[in-house]
Parts: structure tokens; sequence; C-alpha cells
């Protein structure tokens, strides 16, 4: 098999992980960089999927490893103000993977994405199916671009051709190593937060997250599933638990200043991910746990509380490895 | 000599996460054993060490009552005695300077069990020393074995007033702040946001409007089965929809077995600031069939209003006049989730606000559905919107099975719509009744 992504933060889990347990023969990384958990069974190639020629060399190496299953895992965790580079990478790149993949026989594709694509709206039911439509603002690269690689997938995963295409649309991933927008977020001493808005927030652990697509690399469940923890948090419970203050202000405030501020690099995330402080967007796992065998071992409360745990120290400098 | 050395290198780590960031430097190889007795807090230290050289016995608990054994640490790794025997039973106890314990919490720990070793060292020198290389060893087993030391941290967890010096430390007010911000919430919430801390303290509010304000009378409460799923259908009425609120206080309160209601609120509720999240916290969801569907598969009582806003707006004169019940949605649930119907009409609650008129174009910029005109609503601003205490009166009909037709009727638009208008004439013919039998509308 191999990882696409793979010196990510779920790529050198994920290898770590099939590095020790029997399934998997051989891994195949494919990243800019080679991944720290790389031993015996993982081949590292340095490749580069924003390269116009790269299609061409996934499908080279591809073919000369015999390669049946790929995990694409070569997202951006969170927003960037490269946008046209983020474009270049995950649209354009799941593109030449995916024809790469249309030139060897693949047979199993597994892909990441969010349960956050679904969009953050007054309407949404409490719990959002897979069904759903995926309607997160496509002004917002970071989404964008992430619904036409899922596109892209589906695609190539339509019915009548011999290949399994998985989906895996993790909730927000949490826990005490792994690094992205959403923990430097709660990572703040003021939270800022949408005055008279308290939405209810969902989150995944990280072994969780990982221990998913093993699964989903070791048994053939075709579709998309929602990977999530069980059980939700409000917001204001999220920022008491983890120990910080809420800053509630004004959405048009919040607007402003959350735009001035991204603008100034000063931000996690831009304006459009306000939405997410104010309306709802929580997944129903039900589906991963009857089809695809998924369960859980942490709920949302306890990857949560398992985050805060390590960022305490890091914030009183007791705990010093940088998160991943 | 040399193992120890090794060991007290990697100490700092474990040891260092209780006591702030104080020591941060690495003692080098041959500092550490030096800088061991220093670390914490030496003048305590020091107080006590020269206690114990004098020969009295402190009391037990008494402050720096780890101090001796610390003081004479150094003489104890010079003489390089052979090992204790008592290790092992001081595991436990030593251990507890470790990672899992919260910052406002060690040091008490530390004075409540140490001084009985202590008291056991007497005068006798060579039995001192045993003692505190088995405490020396105990320690460095304990940094360690973090598993060990982490069953005892709970037992910390309920040391009622900080020690001073805990005060001192930032992150203790961090957490303590997350803690006192939730003292009205519960940490734990159901699927759809109920809130069960909030809801209690809401429960005075609504349980006085119930009994006291509105003085309800419910009927015929013994139609709602006392388990397994089923369908309140209501009217809607009252420009502040209290409604749903009462309803479902008046089947906590009545219902023999006290049965716990959910209902379905209007989209627009979710869109407003402060009242989407109240409403949620105290017991409602958002109106929307993949919601109505969770709950219902559940076994939970569900309460619908299939008027929605309608319901709310209408004008005073066409008070208890059923508006058009949706597409039938409710109808489709119950045929779908195979969950029978329960009627139910309220008398009362349409004089609470009694609606003049309403501005509908200025509503639709604020994000409002209107912005209601009642004799007292703009006049007295806020207090204006104060319900009339009215007398209500909620009545519950017989109960439709509708088992007869299959799930697949759900698709049947027009027996949808055949069964939609049976339930709404039989709730209107139930408000009529209701209103015959009124005498006044302040009393009943």
């Amino acid at each position: 098999m191999a990882v696409t992504g793979a010196a990510s933060f779920l790529g050198v889990n994920l290898i770590g992980m099939l590095e020790e347990s029997d399934s998997v023969r051989s891994i195949v990384s494919l990243d800019v960089t080679a991944p720290r958990t790389a031993a015996k069974k993982t081949r590292v190639y340095e490749l580069d999927l924003v390269d116009p020629t790269a299609e061409e060399r996934v499908a080279e190496i591809l073919a000369a490893e015999a390669i049946d299953t790929i995990v694409h895992l070569a997202f951006l965790p969170s927003p960037t103000h490269a946008s046209a580079y983020a474009h270049e990478f995950e649209s354009v790149g799941t593109m030449h993977l995916i024809n790469a993949c249309r030139r060897t026989r693949i047979s199993k594709f597994v892909m990441w994405s969010q349960t956050m694509l679904y969009g953050a709206h007054p309407t949404n039911p409490n719990f959002l199916s897979e069904k759903h439509a995926l309607r997160a603002r496509r002004g917002e690269p970071y989404f964008s671009d992430k619904i036409e690689a899922e596109n892209e997938a589906l695609r190539f995963g339509k019915p009548g051709q011999a290949r399994i295409v998985t989906i895996l649309r993790t909730a927000p991933i949490l826990g005490p190593t792994v690094d992205n927008y959403l923990t430097r977020y709660l990572g703040r001493r003021f939270v800022p937060t949408v005055l008279g808005f308290d939405p209810l927030w969902q989150f995944v652990h990280e072994a969780d997250a990982v221990n998913a697509f093993k699964i989903a690399v070791e048994r053939d469940v075709p579709g998309t599933f929602n990977i999530t923890g069980d059980g939700v948090l409000p917001l204001s419970t999220v920022i008491r638990l983890v120990g910080r203050t809420p800053l509630p202000l004004p959405r048009s405030v919040a607007d402003t200043l959350g735009g001035t501020l991204w603008l100034a690099q000063v931000a996690e995330a831009p304006p459009a991910f306000f939405d997410y402080l104010q309306y709802i967007c929580v997944a129903d796992g039900e589906l991963a746990r009857k089809v695809l065998g998924f369960r859980p071992l942490y709920t949302s409360r306890e990857a949560l509380i398992e985050y805060a745990g390590a960022q305490h120290l890091r914030d009183v400098k007791l705990l010093s490895e940088t998160p991943a | 000599m040399k193992r120890q050395g090794e060991k007290k290198k990697r100490k700092p780590v474990p040891r260092a996460k209780p006591e702030g960031s104080r020591d941060n430097g690495k003692p080098t190889a041959k500092a550490a054993p030096k800088s061991r007795p220093a670390r914490g807090k030496p003048p305590k230290r020091r107080r006590g060490g020269r206690k114990a050289h004098s020969g009295t016995k402190p009391p037990p608990g008494a402050r720096g009552g780890l101090a001796p054994a610390e003081a004479e640490l150094r003489s104890g790794l010079e003489l390089e005695m052979g090992e204790a025997e008592v290790a092992s039973e001081e595991v436990p106890e030593l251990g507890l300077g470790t990672r899992m314990v919260p910052p406002n919490v060690i040091f008490n720990e530390g004075v409540d069990s140490s001084p009985p070793p202590r008291s056991s060292t007497g005068g006798d020198v060579a039995e001192q020393i045993r003692a505190l290389e088995a405490r020396l060893d105990g320690m460095m087993r304990g940094a360690r074995d973090l598993p060990q030391a982490a069953p005892e941290a709970p037992k910390t967890e309920s040391v009622a007033a900080p020690p001073a010096e805990a005060l001192s430390d930032s992150a203790y007010f961090e957490q303590h702040w997350g803690r006192t911000g939730l003292r009205n919430r519960s940490e734990e919430i159901d699927d759809f946001g109920l809130d069960p801390e909030y809801e209690k303290k809401t429960r005075r509010l609504s349980e006085f409007l119930y009994k006291s304000y509105f003085r309800s009378k419910t009927e015929g409460i013994g139609n709602v089965p006392a388990d397994g799923r089923c369908i309140i259908v209501a009217n809607h009425s009252g420009t502040l929809p209290l409604d749903g609120m009462m309803l479902r206080t008046a089947l906590r309160l009545e219902h023999p077995v006290s049965r716990e209601l959910r209902w379905l609120a209007e989209d627009f509720l979710f869109y407003l600031p402060f009242a989407g999240v109240f409403l949620n916290r105290v017991g409602a969801v958002r109106a929307c069939p993949e919601n109505a569907e969770r709950l219902l598969a559940k076994e939970s009582l569900v309460a619908v209003f299939p008027e929605g806003v309608h319901g709310i707006k209408k004008l005073y004169r066409e008070r208890y006049r059923l508006q058009r019940f949706g597409r039938g949605g409710y109808i489709r649930l119950a045929l779908r989730m195979r969950a029978p119907l329960v009627p139910c009409a309220i008398v009362g609650a349409e004089e609470t606000n009694p609606l003049l008129y309403r501005f509908e174009s200025l509503a639709s910029v604020l994000g409002l559905p209107y912005i209601p005109i009642t004799p007292t609503f703009p006049l007295l601003g806020p207090l204006g919107l104060v319900p009339a205490p009215t007398r209500w009166r909620i009545r519950f009909g017989e109960p439709i099975n509708l088992d007869s037709y299959g799930p697949e009727a759900a698709d049947d638009s027009l027996l949808v719509g055949r069964l939609s208008d049976r339930v709404r004439s039989s709730i209107q013919q139930m408000l009529e009744s209701g209103l015959r039998e009124r005498r006044s509308v302040w009393f009943g």
C-alpha cells in the first residue's frame, strides 16, 4: 500500500501503526519529506503532488511497487494564507493522484476528509448523516478545495468499477500530540466566541482517527463515513474544560476583527470559520460503527480532556516537545 | 552511585511538573544530588531539619514534615548503606509528587503523608540513614512508575483549602475559573443539548409559571402513553411561544410516570442570539425530520406544533383558529416511525401577549419573522413582553393510531393530507369545546 502525505500527523501515525501490524506487507511513503516512523517495511519516495509531472511519477511508482491500496492524506490540517498553493496541493494534487491511480491497477482508495465540510448552519439537523450535502462556505478555499477533492474521489469510485473508494470524514481531531488550528485556538488564554451563541461541538481523539484509517485499510468497505467520538459538548463547556476564558464578541465585530487579525497573520483561521462558533455542525458516526466496524475509544469529552492535559503542560513549559 | 546520578538527571522532568517551572534549569550530574534537598521550599526544610536534630518529635501533620529526610539525603547518598527493605512500602507515598497530581494539591499531600516515617527515625543514625535511603529509592521509583502513582491522584482531589503557595500559581486560578464558569452548567449534556443542571435552575421559573402564574389545568393526561415513542400535536400560540415549555412542565408534574418531553422549535429561533441557546439547554430541539426521527427512535415523547411560525404570529382576532398544518411532515413522521399521535389543545395561551399588528418588512432585516405590536410591547419596552396571567387549560385527546397504514404510506401525499386534516379538525374541536367551557380568560 501507499500513503500520500505520509509526513503529516495522520500519515506518520498510520505508518507507525501499520509497521507493527501484520495486515500490511509493505508501505510506500509519498511525501516531500520522510515520515519519522518509517521502518523496515516502508519505502520512502520524495514526491510533491504540486509538481506538474507528479501524475507521471506517481503512476511509475505505483506500477513499480505493484501497489493495490492508496491512502490519501495529503491535505492541509489548518487554513493557510497560501491559498493558491493550497488549491494546487489539495484539489489539483488529488486530481493528479487519482489520474495516476486510473492508469494503474489500484483496487482501493482511502481518502481523508472532514465533517467540517458539511458547514455550520442553523438549519442543520443535530446530527448530520453522510447523505447530507457538503454546504461549507465555497468562498473559503480551505473548504472548497477539499470539497473538490472529495468530488474527484467520488467520481473515481463510481459504482460499476471494481474499485473500493472509502472516504473518512473525521470530526475535528484533538489529542495530546496533534497540532492544528483548533489546538492553537483553544490554546489561547482568551478564546474568542460569538456573543449569544453556544453551538454543540464534537471531537475525535487522534488515536481513534488514526485507527479509523487502519480499519479502512484492513477491511474492504466502500463508502463515505463520519468518524466521530461519542457525545457532544457546548462550546462554552469546551472552553471551560480547557481552563480558558471565553471572549464573546458580536458576530459583526468578530468578522472585522478576525478578518484583520487573519490578514495580519495573528489569527488561526479566517472569518469563515466563525460560522462554527455560531451554528451547529455535528456529524452522526453511526454508519461507521455499523458498517465499517469503527468503535471510538474516546468520547469527545475525553479527547478534549486529553488535549487539555497536554496543553496545560505546554503552557507552563513542562512539555517542550512540539506537537506534530 | 553512577546509577543514581543518572536517574537524578532524568528526574527533573517528571518531578518538576507539580512544582511549576521553578527548576527548569537542568542540573548537571554532579550538582544533581546536591540540588536535591534544595528543591521546593528550602527555608522550611531547614527549619524542620533542625527540629529533628534536637530530638523533639513534631506533631504529625506539621508543616515541613518532609524536611529532615531531605536534609540528610546527601549523607545518605554518600554513605551508600545497604539496600533498604522498606522501599516497597514507601513507594506509593513518595510517588505522589509525580505527573498526575494537580499543582495545587501536591504540597498538602506531602505534608499529610510524611510524618509517620520520620517519627520512626528517632535518634538511631544508622536507622535514620536506612530510612532515608529507602525514601530516596522510593522517590526515584515513584518518579518513574507513573502508572503506579496515578491511582493515588484522585484521593488528593478532595483537599478543601489550597495552600497559600498554590494561590500564587496562575495555573491554579485558571483551573478554578474554569470550574466556577461551569457552576450553573452540567459538564455533560445529552445529544440534543439539554443541560440537566441548567434546566434544574430554570425549573423553578417554569414551575412557577405553570402552577401559580397560569394556574394551568390539565385534562386527559392519561391519554399520553406511559412509555414508548409518541408524538403530541398541539396548537401553537402566544407571541412569545411559552407553550412548549409549559407542555414539558405539565408532563413532568402531572403525568403519572412524569414523562420527559422534548419539543420541536422553529428554525428562526436558532438564528437568534441567546434564544436558541437558551431553548436548546432547556429541552427544545430544532424542528427537522432527522432530529424528530432520532428522538422517536430513542422512544421519547416529542411535541410538535405543526402550525409553526404561522401559529405564533396570528393576530388576536384570529385566535384559536388553527392555521395550515404545513405539509403534514408530522404525519409522515408518525407513519415512518410508527408512533401514535396525541392531539392536544392549549387554551389560554393566545391571550398572554395579544398580537394587534406585526411588522414584517423591518423584521426581516433583524432576522426575525415579525416584530410584534401588542397592547404593551413597544410601549413598555422589554417589560411589555411579560405574558399576561391568563388561566391555561391543556387538554390531551384520545391517541390516534396510524399503525393500520404501513410505513410506505408516508409517500402517499393524498393520504398524508387527509390524515393531517383529521388531526387538525380534532384539535380544532377540542379548542372550541375548551373555549365554550371557559367562563373567564383570567379565572378559567
